[in-house]
C-alpha cells in the first residue's frame, strides 16, 4: 500500500508569550519575560497509509491536536515536512476534513444546510452544485449516518450524538480522501459512543476513507484502530506503533472482552502509562489552538487519565 | 400638590381593576392545571389569555386615571394642564382630521429613518471591518468610548451651528446618536464568534470572504440587533428633542408649539404619537430579530 500521509521529521514550536492567552498563568516562569517557545512535536515521521484507520493516543500536552491541525492545513510545521498524495501541505484542502471533539456545527444552519456548506463553492469540476443538488447530496449523507429524516433540525435540537452524526456528515459531504477526528466522541456518554465507534467502523468499510482518529482513550484506540501511534510526553515524538490484530469488529460480538483485544489494550496502556505519569508530573494540560498551554498542575489529571473512555 | 391629589386614587383604582380581570385570569390558571398533553396547547392558550388581561390591566388602569383624575380629583388649575383622556383623544382625531399629525408624523419618520439608515449602514460596514483588523481596533478604540460616552444631545448645538436648522442638522444628529450602539455591538460581537467555528469553516476551506459572509455575519446578526434596538430607542429621543429645539414641523415640534400656544391636549396628543411610535418601532425591531435569530432565540427555550 502506498503512504497517503507522510510526516517527515515534522517539528512544530510556538512563541509563547507569558501571561497571554486563558491567563491562568500570571506569574510564568523565571526569566521569561520575553517571549519563549513551546516544543509542541519534535522530529516526528509517521507514515499513513491509503484506506488506512490509525489511531493516535498520547498523554494531554503531546501534541495530538497540533499533529491534526498540521495535517489540516490550519497551521504549518516550523521545521520538517507534511506531504498528503507526496504533495506538501500548504493549506486547508478539500482533500481533507476535520471533525472536531465539539462538533463545530454553525448554530444559524439546519442539520442540512450544515452538511452542505462545504459544497457551496466550487466543486472538484470546477462548477458550483445548485441547491437542490447540496440539499440531496446532505440528506445522502445524513443518511449515511443515521439521521434521515433530522434534515430540517436546527443544531440545538439534536443532541450530542446527532450533533457529531451530523458533523461527520458535513465532513464526507464533499467527498474527501482523508478524515481528520479530534477526539470526535470524547463529549458523548458512553452508550451513544460505542454506538457511533460502531457507525465510524461502518463508514469507514463503505467509503474506504483513510482517517486518522486522534482520542484519549486506549480502549477505543484499540477498538477503531488498525494500527495504534502512541505518542510521548511533551515534546510529542512517536514512541511507537503498536498493530491492532484483533477480529473483525462488526459490532456483533463483544470485541472488548477477547483475549486478543484485552492483549492489545495492555500493549498500548503500558506504553502510555509512563508517559501520562512524565505528563503529569511535568503538569503538561492541553496546547491550545494558538500555542498556549496553561499547565495547571491541578487540572491536569482528570485529562490525562487514560482509562477515562472504558467508563 | 397636583402629584399628591393624582397618586391618591391610584390605590382603589388597582384593586378594583384586579378584581374585575380576577376571575379569568383563575380560569386561564386552572385550566393550565389541568393541562395534559393533549390539552397542553389550549392549556397555553388559555394561559396566553389570561397574562395578556393581566398585561393590559395595568395600562387600562392608567387609562381610567388619566380619564377620571383629572375630572374628579384635581383642582380646576391643574385640570388645565392636565387634560382627562377624551379631551386628548378629541384633540387626536382633530389634529387627525386637519391631516396636521400626519404631516408631523411623516416628518419625524422621515428625519428618523433617513438618520437611522445611515447609521445603520455605516455602523455594521465599519464595524465589522474594525472588527476584522484588530489593529484598526486597537486604535480606535478610546476614540470611540470617548465619542460614545459623550452624550449627543450635548451635540446638538454644534450640529445646528454646522448644519444649520434644516434637515441635515436633524438627520444628523439622529445618525449620530443611532451610530454606536450599532457600531459598538457589532465590533463586540465579531470578537466574540467562537473561535472553533472558524477554525471548521477554514478547515471547510472557506476563503476569508466566504467565512465573513458565511460564518461572522451570520454568527454576530443577534448581538448586532441588540445595537440596533438601542440605536432606534435612541434615534427617536434624540429626535424629538432635536425637533423641539429648532424645526418647522415633527412631533416634537407639535409638542413644544402645543404648549406654547397653550393647546394643553394637542401637546398631550403629540406626546401619545411619540410613545406610540417608539413602542411600534421596538416591535417592529424585536419582530425582526426574532426572525433572523430563530436558532438562537430557540436556544435559550432549549436551556431552560
Amino acid at each position: 500500500m502506498t503512504a497517503k500521509i507522510s510526516l517527515r521529521g515534522v517539528t512544530k514550536q510556538f512563541t509563547v508569550r507569558p501571561g497571554k492567552g486563558s491567563g491562568a498563568r500570571p506569574k510564568a516562569r523565571p526569566g521569561q519575560a520575553n517571549a519563549s517557545t513551546l516544543t509542541a512535536i519534535d522530529s516526528l515521521s509517521l507514515d499513513v497509509r491509503d484506506g488506512e484507520f490509525l489511531t493516535l493516543v498520547g498523554p494531554s500536552g503531546s501534541g495530538k491536536t497540533t499533529l491534526l491541525d498540521l495535517l489540516a492545513g490550519l497551521s504549518s510545521p516550523t521545521s520538517g515536512e507534511v506531504l498528503v498524495d507526496g504533495k506538501p501541505v500548504t493549506g486547508p484542502g478539500k482533500d481533507r476534513a476535520v471533525v472536531f471533539q465539539q462538533y463545530a456545527l454553525f448554530p444559524w444552519r439546519t442539520a442540512s444546510a450544515n452538511v452542505s456548506i462545504g459544497l457551496e463553492g466550487k466543486g472538484a469540476d470546477g462548477r458550483k452544485p445548485n441547491r437542490r443538488e447540496r440539499a440531496a447530496k446532505a440528506r445522502e449523507y445524513l443518511e449515511l449516518v443515521g439521521l434521515a429524516g433530522f434534515e430540517d433540525r436546527y443544531p440545538h435540537e439534536l443532541s450530542g450524538g446527532m450533533k457529531q452524526r451530523v458533523a461527520i456528515a458535513r465532513s464526507l459531504a464533499y467527498e474527501p480522501d482523508v478524515l481528520l477526528m479530534d477526539e470526535p466522541f470524547a463529549a458523548l456518554d458512553a452508550q451513544t459512543r460505542e454506538q457511533l465507534q460502531d457507525e465510524l467502523l461502518r463508514i469507514w468499510k463503505a467509503t474506504g476513507k483513510t482517517i486518522v482518529f486522534i482520542t484519549h482513550g486506549i480502549d477505543e484506540a484499540v477498538y477503531l484502530g488498525q494500527r495504534v501511534a502512541v505518542l510521548s510526553a511533551r515534546p510529542g515524538r512517536l514512541k511507537e506503533i503498536v498493530e491492532v490484530d484483533i477480529p473483525d469488529r462488526d459490532g456483533a460480538d463483544d470485541i472488548r472482552s477477547h483475549p486478543a483485544f484485552v492483549e492489545q489494550r495492555h500493549k498500548v496502556w503500558t506504553l502510555l502509562h509512563d508517559e501520562v505519569r512524565l505528563a503529569h508530573d511535568a503538569g503538561h494540560r492541553k496546547i491550545l489552538p494558538d500555542g498556549t498551554a496553561p499547565d495547571e498542575p491541578s487540572s491536569a489529571t482528570h485529562e490525562t487519565l487514560p482509562e477515562r473512555s472504558a467508563a | 400638590m397636583s402629584t399628591t391629589l393624582i397618586r391618591e386614587p391610584k390605590a382603589p383604582a388597582a384593586p378594583q381593576a384586579a378584581a374585575a380581570v380576577g376571575p379569568s385570569a383563575l380560569a386561564g390558571w386552572t385550566a393550565q392545571q389541568r393541562t395534559t398533553a393533549v390539552l397542553a396547547a389550549a392549556g397555553t392558550a388559555a394561559a396566553r389569555a389570561g397574562s395578556l388581561v393581566w398585561k393590559s390591566a395595568a395600562i387600562l388602569a392608567f387609562l381610567a386615571l388619566w380619564e377620571l383624575g383629572p375630572t374628579y380629583l384635581a383642582s380646576p388649575s391643574t385640570r388645565v394642564f392636565l387634560p382627562p383622556l377624551h379631551e386628548v383623544l378629541a384633540a387626536w382625531g382633530r389634529l387627525f382630521e386637519t391631516g396636521s399629525i400626519q404631516g408631523h408624523i411623516a416628518a419625524s419618520l422621515t428625519r428618523s429613518v433617513a438618520g437611522f439608515g445611515t447609521a445603520l449602514a455605516a455602523g455594521v460596514s465599519l464595524g465589522l471591518l474594525i472588527a476584522w483588523y484588530g489593529r484598526l481596533n486597537a486604535v480606535l478604540n478610546p476614540l470611540l468610548e470617548l465619542f460614545r460616552n459623550t452624550a449627543a444631545l450635548a451635540l446638538l448645538p454644534v450640529f445646528t451651528l454646522l448644519l444649520g436648522i434644516g434637515e441635515e442638522s436633524k438627520i444628523s444628529i439622529v445618525a449620530y446618536a443611532a451610530f454606536f450602539p450599532v457600531l459598538l455591538n457589532t465590533i463586540a460581537d465579531v470578537k466574540t464568534v467562537d473561535p472553533l467555528l472558524i477554525r471548521a469553516a477554514r478547515s471547510l476551506g472557506l476563503n476569508s470572504f466566504r467565512l465573513f459572509q458565511k460564518v461572522i455575519l451570520p454568527s454576530a446578526v443577534p448581538t448586532i440587533f441588540t445595537g440596533i434596538r438601542m440605536a432606534g430607542t435612541a434615534s427617536i429621543l434624540v429626535l424629538i428633542a432635536a425637533e423641539m429645539v429648532g424645526a418647522k414641523a415633527g412631533l416634537g415640534y407639535l409638542i413644544v408649539n402645543a404648549q406654547s400656544s397653550f393647546l394643553i391636549p394637542d401637546m398631550y396628543a403629540g406626546i401619545l404619537t411619540v410613545s406610540l411610535l417608539g413602542l411600534a418601532v421596538n416591535f417592529l425591531l424585536v419582530a425582526l430579530e426574532r426572525h433572523f435569530s430563530r436558532w438562537r432565540t430557540a436556544v435559550g427555550a432549549d436551556a431552560a
